[in-house]
């Protein structure tokens, strides 16, 4: 099998050590996709934000500026 | 010369011979002078910088808006070059525009503080005395000046009433004469005399211009003399002697100067210790010899003296050592000193193992030889205190007599080392989550692949930096935070144990992410690999049928396609 996007086990772990319940099989699947879109989310504001402040590429301050709206963009 | 005889014939009532005779009366050379002297464009103090300085904005008037002093032109605005949208902008442009349009004697009026050069001045001053003698035709551009002459009127009669009067009267020709032109200028009281030769710019030190940095101060190129004031530390630092300025001729020199008395006082007040540090605070120990030769003969075989001192305080020597003896010695407890070298070495040896130091007591005579090159060997457990030492151990060894400052030198890098090592270690090491368990931090190298995929489809080239890799994988660990709890909460409403697939499906509804017209399928194919596509397709579907006949409907039509 070869190497899938990223390492399922971890994303397992994670998401069952903050929530605190295990998860059915393939949630962490869709937890994943939810992941995904939150990182396209994030660098596609990141790239706004450093563009306007004159950056060249994404810098690390510009996502640190604008993670905080995003994760509450994807707040449930 | 026509012009100042053009200049003439509008002022009518005055007799033709005048206008031959031009030195004859004040008010010839007031006006011709003014003439001469520089108009008052905006380049003249804004050459240096383009932008907007401080300077503008200590001149702009209440009026701003509608006469901005350089124009539009001379204002940095990033965002011109598009046509303005809003109604406000749309406004402000036009507002701008008109400002720019006005003519210069209605702009002039707009605001109460004017711009005064010494053209302005000697204008004023021309038309002041000229008032007695003959009557002046006012032009459309007098009006602002003549109201304004009457605000500067104490002052220049203050001024010119005894000494000033003769050198009005001078001829044009020995203007530029500098010993001729001014030997007792008028000088207010407050302010220092300027040098000779700043011939069109001799009334400007009684007027407050705005401060600027020496660096961009235009008239610096011409050797213009400077208002104090607009140095700015100068005053508070230094006592101004007089003579100084006539030594140097130039105000730019003028700061070399103390009050040699202060010094001398400073001197005896702390000591010959702080002497230098006075000195090297001031930036005058060059200088000194300058001006005050012999004030400062005394102190001048101390200049030797380096600025800084590194002091190398004596007392630490005898501590330090037995201070590091007495460490070891608590920590290894009865070890004797023989003892204590070989275990030094072989944690050492052993540090590359990464193994606690409490482990090595057991080992008394192994490989004295070795190690010799390990000695940066970091220790983890051990504390910060006695880590150095065990480095340092070896230098103990060979150096017992040295100086304790040569072991500092060398501890000096050591503490690196284990924070490193800790901070390598953490990354590694878990986080500890709300609940108490311990979970990893999401990898970066999937962040990373995933961020180089997103930013590549946004059409950008550059890749992510280290810092930029650091502050996502960060923020990816608060979105699994976030989302962890997010998910409990909906599997607890649900009233389950388990997080399924529905409460991840819910999340992304929540979030509108998964909306009636998008389906998480088709966000999985955007985004999943094909692996992970197959396996999500294959479960979720008996619950989907249960809740929503409609994406039902769209999932297999998407199975048709592949």
């Amino acid at each position: 099998m070869p190497q899938t996007l990223y390492p399922r086990g971890t994303v397992k772990k994670i998401v069952k050590a903050h929530a605190n319940r295990p998860l059915s099989k393939n949630a962490d699947i869709l937890i994943f996709l939810k992941y995904a879109l939150f990182m396209q989310e994030v660098l596609k504001e990141a790239g706004i934000a450093s563009k306007r402040a004159g950056e060249r590429g994404v810098s690390a301050r510009s996502v640190r500026k604008v993670r905080e709206g995003c994760l509450r963009k994807f707040k449930g | 010369m026509s012009e100042s005889a053009r200049k003439k014939q509008r002022v009518s009532p005055r007799a033709s011979g005048d206008a031959t005779d031009h030195s004859s009366t004040l008010y010839n050379d007031l006006h011709r002078l003014a003439s001469i002297a520089p108009k008052p464009v905006t380049p003249f103090r804004r050459a240096a910088s383009a932008g907007v300085t401080p300077r503008s904005a200590t001149i702009r008037t209440p009026g701003t808006a509608r006469t901005p002093r350089g124009g539009p032109a001379t204002r940095p605005l990033p965002a011109r070059r598009a046509a303005p949208t809003t109604p406000h902008a749309i406004r402000a442009l036009r507002e701008r525009a008109n400002a720019a349009r006005t003519p210069g004697h209605v702009r002039r009026r707009s605001g109460r503080v004017q711009r005064e050069t010494p053209r302005d001045f000697l204008r004023n001053l021309s038309r002041v005395l000229a008032r007695d003698t003959q009557p002046i035709e006012p032009t459309p551009a007098t009006h602002p000046r003549n109201r304004r002459s009457a605000l500067d009127l104490p002052d220049i009669d203050d001024d010119d009433d005894e000494p000033a009067a003769p050198r009005l009267s001078m001829p044009l020709d020995d203007m530029y004469d500098d010993d001729s032109f001014n030997e007792e200028p008028p000088r207010p009281s407050l302010l220092a005399p300027l040098p000779d030769y700043d011939y069109d710019n001799g009334t400007v030190q009684s007027v407050e211009f705005g401060r600027r940095a020496r660096s961009e101060d235009p008239r610096l190129d011409r050797v213009f003399g400077r208002r104090i004031s607009e140095q700015f530390g100068d005053l508070h630092d230094l006592t101004i002697n007089g003579d100084e300025y006539e030594l140097d001729g130039n105000f730019i020199n003028r700061r070399g100067t103390l009050l040699p008395n202060d010094l001398l006082e400073q001197e005896e007040e702390e000591g010959d210790d702080t002497e230098a540090e006075i000195r090297a605070l001031t930036g005058r120990r060059g200088r000194a010899s300058d001006g005050d030769l012999g004030v400062f003969g005394d102190a001048e075989g101390e200049d030797e003296e380096p600025t800084f001192r590194f002091t190398i305080p004596q007392r630490l020597h005898v501590p330090a050592e037995d201070e590091e003896d007495g460490e070891e010695e608590d920590e290894y407890g009865e070890v004797d000193e023989e003892t204590q070298r070989g275990m030094n070495e072989t944690i050492i040896e052993d540090g590359e193992d990464e193994q606690p130091p409490v482990d090595l007591a057991y080992d008394d005579d192994t490989a004295p030889a070795l190690a010799s090159d390990n000695e940066t060997g970091p220790l983890e457990i051990a504390g910060w205190e006695s880590e150095p030492d065990a480095a340092d151990d070896e230098d103990l060894q060979a150096y017992r007599g040295e100086v304790s400052a040569i072991d500092r030198s060398l501890q000096t890098p050591a503490p690196e080392t284990p924070a490193k090592k800790r901070a390598g270690r953490q990354r590694r090491a878990l986080n500890i989550s709300r609940f108490g368990h311990e979970y990893p931090s999401f990898p970066a190298a999937t962040v990373k692949t995933l961020a180089n995929g997103f930013i590549k489809s946004q059409g950008s080239k550059s890749k992510i930096s280290k810092d930029t890799l650091e502050a996502l994988v960060q923020t990816s660990d608060f979105f699994f935070e976030q989302v962890g709890e997010d998910l409990a909460a909906y599997a607890q409403h649900a009233g389950r144990k388990m997080i399924e697939e529905s409460d991840v499906i819910a999340l992304l509804k929540r979030t509108r992410q998964v909306t009636d017209s998008s389906t998480y399928f088709s966000l999985a194919q955007k985004l999943l690999p094909r692996e992970l596509l197959q396996q999500l397709r294959m479960e979720p579907l008996p619950k989907l049928r249960r809740q929503k006949r409609k994406r039902m409907e769209v999932v297999p039509e998407e199975d048709e396609d592949e």
